[in-house]
């Protein structure tokens, strides 16, 4: 096991992680900005470097620094979190190379999931169903033209390195094709340093559905079900849930072989998510693979009773997936809202001191958060301050439980998304399980008025 | 927050009381006789200050200048207001007011000469000029020469050769010369 870890993240991510090693006995080193001198990540680890000022690119995504602070603290691992350095291959890279273990996939695997044209191709070949699309990147004008007719329209054209719906445009006829091809490509460009594109068949009223995996460093790997994450705003997951009201276990079944198939294929070890679209008629497709832990994974912890950064942990120390996990089994039903420090109707973010704090609490229910009453949330970050999650033993009682606390959780002196996630609660479709990744853009009364 | 001038003048209760100056001689002294703990008492005020230790091996912490503990004297009129009055003024002087405080911009480890066993690149006393070398700081196995970036007298030394510092811990203190 590892003689201690240093946590390059911040927010209720590092606190997370901070219980895992906790909870595993391992000494901690935490890492903090300026802006987040006081924040409890830093308090509650058994050391804390300072490794630069409030803009994350001086501090948390500085390679040199996080480095240097596992380095002089002598760690003998980093986990990464989610965002910044987690899915940073060359980050991967410099640990390896520094004799500290990233917990987290290989380098290797990491560049493969990040270049989004190369990872569908890989995952294709390895045998994952993927939405009809462009072979690799398409190169100029004659060739989108060309590949756009072959898939039939509409088609998304999508940033090579994109991700978090950045670099992403719908094209509906080729008379819009070339001025969507041309955009994207200077919008790639700007936003990723490469203005490579590549093209898929736009799913109409899609679900988002993706599977949780763990694997050891022995070519062992479990699925662990799915989440259904199709509540979104502009592509940000909002609410997840688990399972998904319209997987079958024959489905689950199924669709996890493969996906455990395809990834013994590809040697990947740690946590990681493959992300699927479903269309009406039931198909899944894959989109892409995220390389790290997700912000939603205590939905499948609280379904499968299996600590997701603890084993991540204890597999990247070298443990065997059986040793690790025992016999799978999925209980009851999970779900999970995201509280933003965002103006619930305009989205606007909201940072500021936070004058009263409140928590729910009482059966089946976990929060994960760093907020607390007088801490001040910095406007340089993630805007999400607290992951609200609850199980129940069906997806009634699940949602029961979701109004409950969203009922009894207070946040003064910030605007936060709570009101937004009771309107979610309340709405029929959503009651029923039927949505799609519309479902706030179309539901206006949800979102704005 | 209390205003630190109102905050300065009301740190000397008593007769003589505690005030800025005294504290910074009563730093230096321990300073200068390596002292960890030091307690003082004079006319029915006591102050304790306790260095922060490095003893026990390299953890960081967000305050890194010595921690001062004030005890109230006994039977005052308003202990709290008066114990917080001057912990107000202890903190500032334990920030060197008017001392040039030159920083680490990078988190690494602090090295006092230019290769092990050689010559110090500065001594306390010592007149340094914006742009001189003052120390290396080694991170990721390179050596980053930290220049400073005023000219005047080093006064103080905050750190040890071979010590880990992290971004923005106070290095040197300098007193700068006065711009003709």
């Amino acid at each position: 096991m590892f003689r201690k870890i240093l946590i390059a993240n911040r927010g209720e991510i590092a606190l997370r992680i901070l219980a895992a090693c906790k909870e595993l006995g391992i000494p901690t080193v935490a890492v903090y900005s300026e802006a987040d001198r006081n924040a409890l990540h830093v308090r509650f680890a058994d050391e804390a470097v300072c490794i630069g000022p409030p803009r994350s690119a001086e501090s948390y995504l500085n390679i040199p620094q996080v480095i240097s602070a596992a380095e002089i603290t002598n760690v003998d691992a980093i986990h990464p979190g989610y965002g910044f350095l987690s899915e940073n291959a060359n980050f991967a890279e410099v640990c390896e190379a520094s004799h500290i273990t990233f917990i987290g996939p290989s380098s290797d695997a990491i560049r493969l999931m990040g270049e989004k044209d190369k990872a569908r191709q890989a995952m294709a070949d390895a045998g994952m169903p993927v939405i009809p699309g462009s072979e690799g990147i398409v190169p100029d004008e004659d060739a989108a033209e060309e590949t756009a007719a072959a898939i039939g329209y509409p088609i998304m054209v999508k940033a090579s390195e994109g991700g978090g719906g950045r670099g992403m445009r719908v094209v509906s006829n080729a008379a819009e094709l070339l001025l969507a091809f041309q955009t994207a490509r200077a919008e790639a460009r700007q936003a990723f340093g490469s203005p490579d594109v590549y093209f898929e068949k736009l799913i109409e009223r899609p679900r988002h559905i993706e599977f949780q995996v763990l694997g050891d460093l022995y070519g062992n790997l479990i699925h662990l079900g799915e989440r259904e994450c199709s509540i979104q705003r502009r592509h940000q997951k909002v609410l997840e849930e688990s399972p998904s009201p319209v997987m079958d276990a024959k489905t689950r079944c199924e669709l996890g072989e493969r996906i455990v198939v395809a990834l013994k294929k590809l040697n990947y070890s740690s946590a990681g998510t493959v992300e699927f679209l479903r269309e009406t008629s039931g198909k899944l497709h894959f989109i892409e693979m995220n390389a790290r832990i997700q912000v939603e994974h205590p939905v499948t912890e609280m379904v499968t009773g299996i600590d997701l950064v603890k084993s991540q942990i204890r597999l990247a120390a070298g443990e065997r997936l059986a040793e690790v996990i025992g016999a799978v089994e999925f209980r009851g039903h999970a779900m999970e809202c995201r509280i933003n420090a965002e103006d619930p109707e305009t989205f606007a973010p909201s940072a500021g001191r936070i004058t009263a704090f409140r928590t729910p609490g009482g059966p089946g229910i976990r929060v994960d958060t760093a907020a607390h009453a007088d801490a001040v949330i910095p406007r340089y970050y993630d805007s999400l301050i607290a992951k609200l999650v609850v199980h129940g033993h069906d997806r009634a009682e699940a949602m029961a439980r979701m109004r409950r606390a969203l009922e009894g959780f207070v946040i003064e002196g910030i605007k936060t998304t709570i009101p937004l996630h009771r309107k979610i609660l309340a709405d029929p479709d959503f009651i029923a399980g039927n949505f799609d990744t519309h479902f706030l853009d179309r539901s206006a009364a949800l979102t704005a008025r | 927050m209390a205003d630190p001038k109102k905050a300065r003048s009301n740190a000397s209760p008593g007769a003589q009381g505690v005030n800025l100056q005294e504290l910074e001689r009563l730093l230096e002294f321990m300073g200068k006789h390596g002292l960890e703990e030091f307690e003082y008492e004079y006319a029915g005020f006591r102050v304790r200050l306790k260095k922060a230790s490095h003893n026990s091996g390299p953890i960081f912490r967000p305050v890194m200048s010595p921690e001062i503990v004030v005890a109230a004297p006994a039977g005052a009129d308003s202990p709290s207001s008066q114990s917080s009055s001057v912990r107000e003024a202890a903190s500032e002087s334990s920030r060197t007011d008017d001392l040039h405080v030159i920083k680490s911009p990078i988190v690494g480890t602090f090295y006092a000469s230019p290769n092990p066993g050689e010559e110090v690149f500065i001594h306390v006393g010592d007149q340094v000029k914006s742009g001189q070398v003052l120390c290396i700081i080694e991170a990721m196995k390179l050596m980053n020469e930290i220049e400073s970036d005023a000219d005047g007298e080093v006064m103080r030394i905050f750190v040890e050769n071979g010590q880990p510092v992290e971004y923005g811990e106070p290095l040197f203190g300098i007193y700068p010369h006065r711009k003709k």
